[in-house]
């Protein structure tokens, strides 16, 4: 077993221990029932009420998921660091990449364990009162929030490296949250109509914040008519068409993964302990 | 085992070491001493790898910085303060350690045996007393049976009979042909467990040698305040006398002696045998910072 498997273990150790995943998979689910209860009241047919449950449910997972991911990877390394058990990790014989990976692929896979169990208790809860009718959205919903969670924890761990203190890397990593999922339509979509309400704006615009980029591609899962999406619909349609637009903006979501992993490798290797 | 060559560390503007070099041979053991914000530490983490420096540290051969994992291998390093992971019961963290290091997970147990924590080994490691804590901390860093062991201030905080018992473990991995490097404030001890010294002042050494010159230079001095019962005068000149102190002073009922750290028991010793009874006494061990003087300014007159 190589330093990196050995530290992704304790990650995972510590996830279940911490009780955290449990509470997630809960409130997730009960969520999901109050939402599936609301559609019933609202009078629609069972396969579309778990249509529009699994929508509600997405929308759902673009506000939580971030939220616990960013937090998660903002206290991998500073936590340690401020525990001053960092020093006692690096003085084995691992390395700085591995000790990184080994965080963040722990927590990686913690939060996909919490986004399957929280879609399983949900399915649970939801199916008695809905039939579950659509199981293959369901699912691809649930992998585009474990895509999201990736590129999260991404960030998050890159905002640790570069903060010298816990409860800074979560502030900040609070303050993330806040830009990309709450003021980000706002903010750059806003500023990007205001300049050029192009089709190719909007998109550049999308691809700024892999939380946008998740939920086009949702949408672009339920709804096979681009137009729902406007003028950034239109321009998908005429220059990628559905299947490319998914590709790209999936590859999108992967880049979000991987650049600020990348960066924060470099980084943390020419940091002192 | 370990070269150290011209290493220095600067913060910004700020010089914490400055060209520090000296060699490590296999199975001797060198103190670092120096007196708080001497570079002590900076230089043990720079040879364990944890922080980045100028110059070039090698263990076994193996460069710190470029090939760190191999180096790593080699050390078993005991930091000042607690590294373990404190949401880990004790035989956790042996287990976390035995992995980590690559050893076979029953030599974990046998870890926290060694360390005497058998009874505690479903504690977390939060819970354990700081010796306790550095009893395990010890074991798991032998755990490997590395070649260097880096000790950084292993007796800070211990009672005496831990400090005898981490002579003990010292010259046991001396005799076992561990190359040990220890710092410590406790300069007294230095002259019986090492064999070189390396003294650091300001970031910059001003002696590495035999550790023994500390006692011959007189750099492990003690001050002994004796309370004798009237006989003081009798005292001062038989203490002046028969036991080389450096300096011997009346303050009213208080005798106060300053002499070679090894040779308060010598003053004690002579006073009784004159039949002088001691009312009362007290030590101050040697201050780092004079013995850090005083070998500086003997390094000064030989040039």
């Amino acid at each position: 077993m190589n330093g990196m498997t050995v530290i992704l273990r304790k990650e995972l150790r510590d996830a279940v221990q911490g009780r955290w995943l449990l509470v997630f998979a809960g409130v997730f689910g009960l969520l999901a029932l109050t939402l599936s209860l609301v559609d019933r009241d609202a009078g629609t047919t069972s396969a579309q009420s778990f249509n529009r449950t699994t929508a509600g449910l997405i929308n759902l997972c673009l506000l939580i998921v971030p939220l616990l991911a960013l937090v998660l990877g903002a206290g991998a390394i500073a936590g340690e660091r401020e525990r001053g058990t960092l020093a006692g990790l690096l003085a084995n014989p691992v390395t700085t990449t591995e000790v990184l990976l080994g965080k963040y692929f722990g927590l990686v896979i913690s939060v996909w364990m919490a986004i399957a169990l929280g879609f399983g208790a949900a399915a649970l809860l939801v199916s008695p009162i809905n039939p579950l009718t659509g199981a293959g959205h369901y699912l691809l919903f649930a992998a585009l929030s474990a895509g999201l969670a990736t590129a999260m924890v991404s960030i998050g761990v890159l905002i640790s490296v570069l903060s010298n203190g816990r409860t800074k890397a979560m502030a900040i990593a609070v303050a993330v949250w806040f830009g990309l999922v709450l003021f980000y339509n706002l903010g750059a979509i806003g500023l990007a109509l205001a300049v050029s309400s192009s089709g190719q704006t909007l998109l550049v615009a999308v691809l700024g914040n892999p939380v946008e980029s998740v939920r086009i591609l949702a949408v672009l899962s339920l709804e096979p008519d681009l137009a729902i999406l406007g003028p950034l619909g239109s321009y998908l349609s005429n220059e990628f068409g559905q299947g490319r637009s998914a590709m790209l903006l999936g590859g999108n979501l992967v880049a979000w993964a991987a650049a600020p992993l990348a960066l924060a490798i470099y980084i943390f290797r020419r940091q002192d302990a | 085992m370990l070269t150290v060559t011209n290493v220095s560390k600067t913060y910004g503007k700020s010089t914490v070491l400055s060209g520090v070099s000296f060699e490590l041979e296999p199975g001797s053991v060198l103190a670092v001493i120096g007196s708080n914000g001497a570079g002590k530490s900076t230089l043990i983490k720079s040879i364990v790898g944890l922080i980045r420096h100028d110059g070039e540290i090698t263990i076994g051969g193996h460069s710190v910085t470029r090939d760190a994992k191999k180096a790593r291998r080699l050390i078993g390093y005991v930091p000042q303060q607690s590294t373990l992971p404190p949401d880990l019961t004790v035989q956790e963290a042996a287990v976390f350690a035995a992995q980590l290091k690559g050893v076979d997970v029953d030599r974990a147990r046998k870890a926290v045996e060694s360390a005497g924590l058998e009874a505690h080994a479903d504690r977390k490691v939060s819970a354990l007393s700081g010796g306790m804590n550095q009893r395990l901390a010890l074991a798991l860093a032998l755990l490997a049976a590395p070649p260097l062991l880096v000790l950084d201030e292993p007796a800070a905080g211990l009672d005496v009979s831990a400090r005898l018992g981490l002579r003990k473990l010292i010259e046991e991995q001396r005799a076992l042909g561990t190359s040990v490097l220890l710092s410590t404030h406790w300069i007294e001890d230095v002259p019986h467990v090492a064999d070189n010294a390396l003294i650091l002042d300001s970031g910059k050494p001003v002696y590495f040698g035999p550790a023994s010159r500390l006692a011959t230079d007189r750099a492990a001095a003690s001050r002994l305040y004796l309370r004798l019962n009237g006989k003081t005068p009798k005292a001062l000149s038989l203490v002046t006398a028969a036991t080389g102190a450096e300096t011997v002073n009346q303050s009213g009922d208080w005798l106060v002696v300053t002499c070679p750290a090894d040779s308060k028991a010598r003053v004690v010793e002579t006073l009784v045998s004159a039949g002088v009874p001691i009312l009362d006494f007290r030590v101050e061990e040697a201050p780092v910072d004079e013995a850090v003087t005083r070998m500086r300014q003997a390094q000064e007159a030989l040039r």
